[in-house]
Formats: C-alpha cells, sequence, structure tokens
C-alpha cells in the first residue's frame, strides 16, 4: 500500500496550484459567458418574431446535437486550418460557452415561460412597465425555475473543463497528464487529480443545493432586501394596540374626496 | 381657500364619472364578446356587474385599464379618453393602470415577496421613497387585517389572507377606481365573508368601485348600480333593488332564477 504514493508531491505544489487556479478560470469565465449568451437565445426563442425564434432553434438544436470534444477540436484545430488562429485560452473557453449556452437556453427558456401570465399582468395592472415586469417580476421568478437546471449544468462545466487536455490547456487534467509522463505513474495520479476534481465539486454541488433552499424559502439574499425587511419587520411591530381598528389614515379618503 | 368649498359642492351635484365607456365592442378571433356597451361609474359610486361566466363582465372591466383593447368605442378614465374607436389615445399606460387599481380572482401575488413587499413594489417603480413606501404598505396591510401575516410569502397566506394582500397592493397607489375581477369566487365562504368585509369597509369609506360579481347579495347591498351583462350587451341596469328584486326583462329574471335555484 505504501508504494502507492510515491510520486514526489512537494514538486508539483506550484504547478498544480497554477493548474487548479486555471481550471476555476475557465469554469467561471466559460459559465459567465455561457449564461449571457444562453439568456440571449432563450430571448430570442421567446420573441414574436419567427425569424429570431428560427435562428434560436437551430442554434441550440446544433449545439446540443454535436459533442463537445467535437466543438473543441473544430474552434482550435478547424478554424486554425482556415487562418482564423484563437489562443489555448480563448478557444477552449468559447467552446464551453457556446456548447453550454445550448443547454442552458433550454433552461432559461422553460423558466421564462413557467412564469404565470397572470403575473405580467398583475405587474401590468400595476402600473409597471416593460422593464419593470420583467427585471421584478418574470427573472426573479425565472430564477427560481431555472436555478436547479443551471447549477447541475455548473459542475457539469467544471468537470467538463477536463476535456480541455487535448488541446494542452495547463488546467488540472493537462497537469496530470504532465506529471504522469515524468513519473509514469498514471494510477497515482489520475486518483490525486480525480480527488482535486472531487473535493471542487461535491462543496460546489453542496453550496450551490444550499443556495437553492435559500431562494425557494425566500429568504432575502441581497443585503437591500435584507435592510427592507428589517425595516418592515420594524413598521409591522409598532403601535398594533387595539384601539387600531379605527380606519387608518391611508389615503383612502383622499382618494374619495 | 375656497376652492375646496365649491369641488366638494360639484361632487355632491353630480358625481363626475372616473369611467366613461361607450359603444364599446370587443371580439376575440371573430367571436363577438362585447357589442355597443355602455357604462359610467361615477366617483364615490359603486357599480357591479352580473352575468353568466363567458358573458363578458370580465373582459369588459379589463377594458378600462386597457388589459384589453377594444376594437370600437370609447374609454374615458379620470377625464381622459384613453382609447377612441380601436385606437390607443393614451400616451402614458403606466399612469392610466395606477390610476385604476385591479384585484383579480386568482390573486395574482408575486410569489416570490412577501406581503409586504407585494404592496411596495408598484409604489417604488413609481417613484415613492422606501420609507414612505413602506409606511404605506404596512399601513394598508392593518386597514385590510393582515399586518400580522406582512413578513408571509404567499405561499403561506390562506386565500383571503392573499387576496386582502392583493386588495392592499391595489391600493397602494391612491387610485381613483378599483376594479375587482370576481374577487371572491376563488375562495370558500369564511375568506368570502373576510373579502367582502373589506370592500364593505372601503365602500364606506367612498371609494369608487367597479365589480363583476356572483355574490348577488354582497352586490344588492353595496351598489348604486347594477349592470346585467348577457351575451356581450347589456340586457338591464339600475338601481339594485329594481335589477335583482324586480327586473323587467324576462333574461335578467330567467339569470337570477338560475342563481337562486344553484346557491
Amino acid at each position: 500500500m505504501s508504494d502507492l504514493f510515491m510520486v514526489p508531491w512537494s514538486d508539483y505544489q506550484s504547478e498544480l496550484i497554477d493548474a487548479l487556479g486555471r481550471t476555476l478560470l475557465y469554469t467561471v469565465v466559460s459559465f459567465a459567458g455561457a449564461v449571457v449568451l444562453g439568456l440571449g437565445v432563450a430571448l430570442l426563442r421567446l420573441n414574436r418574431a419567427w425569424p429570431a425564434r428560427a435562428i434560436a432553434t437551430v442554434y441550440t438544436e446544433v449545439f446540443k446535437n454535436v459533442p463537445l470534444l467535437a466543438i473543441i477540436f473544430l474552434t482550435y484545430f478547424g478554424l486554425a486550418s482556415a487562418g482564423i488562429r484563437l489562443d489555448v485560452f480563448t478557444a477552449g473557453a468559447l467552446s464551453l460557452i457556446v456548447f453550454y449556452a445550448a443547454y442552458l437556453s433550454e433552461t432559461f427558456r422553460s423558466a421564462i415561460s413557467g412564469v404565470h401570465a397572470g403575473q405580467t399582468e398583475a405587474g401590468e395592472a400595476l402600473g409597471l412597465g416593460r422593464a419593470g415586469i420583467f427585471g421584478h417580476i418574470v427573472v426573479p421568478q425565472a430564477l427560481r425555475l431555472a436555478l436547479p437546471g443551471t447549477n447541475t449544468f455548473l459542475v457539469d462545466l467544471l468537470k467538463s473543463t477536463s476535456l480541455l487536455v487535448t488541446i494542452s490547456a495547463a488546467e488540472l487534467m493537462s497537469e496530470g497528464r504532465l506529471i504522469t509522463s515524468a513519473t509514469f505513474r498514471a494510477l497515482e495520479v489520475y486518483i490525486v487529480i480525480s480527488a482535486i476534481y472531487f473535493a471542487l465539486c461535491y462543496p460546489l454541488s453542496q453550496l450551490l443545493l444550499w443556495l437553492e433552499r435559500k431562494v425557494r424559502a425566500g429568504d432575502p439574499l441581497s443585503p437591500w432586501r435584507r435592510r427592507r425587511m428589517q425595516a418592515a419587520r420594524a413598521l409591522l411591530a409598532q403601535d398594533t394596540s387595539p384601539g387600531d381598528t379605527s380606519p387608518a389614515d391611508v389615503g383612502l379618503r383622499e382618494a374619495a374626496a | 381657500m375656497t376652492q375646496p368649498v365649491t369641488e366638494a359642492k360639484e361632487t355632491k351635484a353630480s358625481p363626475e364619472p372616473v369611467i366613461r365607456i361607450s359603444g364599446l365592442r370587443k371580439s376575440f378571433d371573430g367571436r363577438l364578446v362585447l357589442d355597443d356597451v355602455h357604462l359610467e361609474v361615477g366617483r364615490g359610486r359603486i357599480v357591479s356587474v352580473i352575468g353568466q361566466s363567458g358573458g363578458g363582465k370580465s373582459t369588459l372591466m379589463r377594458c378600462v385599464n386597457l388589459l384589453e383593447r377594444p376594437d370600437r368605442g370609447m374609454v374615458e378614465v379620470a377625464g381622459e379618453v384613453v382609447h377612441d374607436d380601436g385606437h390607443m389615445v393614451c400616451r402614458d399606460l403606466p399612469r392610466l393602470r395606477r390610476t385604476v387599481g385591479m384585484v383579480f380572482q386568482r390573486f395574482h401575488l408575486f410569489p416570490h415577496l412577501t406581503a409586504v413587499e407585494n404592496v411596495v413594489l408598484a409604489q417604488r417603480r413609481a417613484g415613492v421613497p422606501e420609507q414612505e413606501a413602506l409606511e404605506r404598505a404596512v399601513a394598508l396591510l392593518r386597514r385590510v387585517g393582515v399586518a400580522h401575516r406582512g413578513l408571509a410569502q404567499p405561499e403561506q397566506l390562506s386565500g383571503g389572507e392573499q387576496q386582502r394582500v392583493a386588495i392592499a397592493r391595489a391600493l397602494a397607489l391612491k387610485p381613483e377606481v378599483l376594479l375587482f375581477d370576481e374577487p371572491t369566487s376563488s375562495l370558500d365562504p369564511e375568506a368570502t365573508r373576510e373579502v367582502l368585509s373589506v370592500m364593505r369597509e372601503l365602500a364606506a369609506d367612498g371609494m369608487t368601485m367597479m365589480l363583476v360579481t356572483h355574490e348577488l347579495p354582497f352586490a344588492r347591498e353595496v351598489s348604486d348600480h347594477v349592470v346585467f351583462v348577457d351575451g356581450g350587451r347589456i340586457v338591464e341596469e339600475g338601481h339594485p333593488d329594481d335589477v335583482l328584486g324586480s327586473p323587467a326583462q324576462p333574461r335578467t329574471r330567467e339569470f337570477l332564477a338560475s342563481y337562486g335555484s344553484t346557491s
């Protein structure tokens, strides 16, 4: 058992930390890009104009039905042979963005259309404009619906950065391959690399589950909303004497006058 | 200084209409839902619209704040023509809708916000300062008797509580008229009593209201005017005691008779 771990890991410490940072950088940049692009595609699919819907549908179907590895090869090797040379990071991040945007757009689209039509109507009846209805009524509710699916894709994306080993992206998996070729201890190296992925993904998914529960329970997450709730609590607590039954002056009479 | 006196005099003499609808026509996919409807709701008055489901009552009400766009006819709200002969005249739709509060059959509270935030949201969007909006929201929740549930999410509230929060929300922007679209049709008898008692208080406060309802005894009790709509037309209208007590039209009698036998 003791001869299972024979790689001098302390020699590779700084390389591994760099690789870990690179994996996280790919994850953050690609996920942010995929969310933005996915939202754009989802909005196109919900657009009234059919050409917009058609473009979005073709996009989604193409990138959902082509393997991620093929997309990586196309953006890095394929485009290069056509004269468009992207550096490794750009090609890698772009591949992850276009691939995950296709899936996220489906999640976002169903979440947005899952918000009851009566909600938009209630917003309209309250005199909210289109931006107000979208930003304050549709998006927060769609977010609740989209969160579980989106979170799954975030963890999936983090794991998929390992495919970038094929274009030597200097992330964790690439570093594992380098250490293996230097030490010839594939089992030990890949056990350690897998353990690092697990140590990243497991806490991340637990954190996201916790977030989902918070959001579903309606707990205030932003500081300004927390402040508002505190102020509301203070107002609700004061002056609840029995003499409160008289009609409060809340503008009913002035409206009627 | 003398101005308020003259104003008061005017309102006493004959209330100017807050809502004026004339020659209204509306169809959905070629099916005529409303035809040549005329209706006025004077300031401080309560007008109830009754009739069978699918008879066009709700559509009529939804034409007031232009949730539905009429095909023909004129809609005037608070002295301003907002829709004329199939054309939108209203330049500021959000402002019109802040003048007209609406309460829906299925409440449509915002499920991601607490009760108090439901009442705050539109005020903030209309530019009311935070503290003022909160104070008003709390005062309104007290007014409708749900202040103790102010920090609850809508799904934690009973139907009656939800509808009362919805009424507070509709009142938040100090509308000139409140529209009630079958406000008790999704409620059990106990919750119906709660909501009707809030509406009764609003009526006593002089709130102008237009009400689509199946609660005929309530309509008779609070309304100044009752309109019976059937097949997209106003069949009969007048004082509640006349329309509901001794209707002139056979169709109205038929409707009331079927109502008596089912309830």
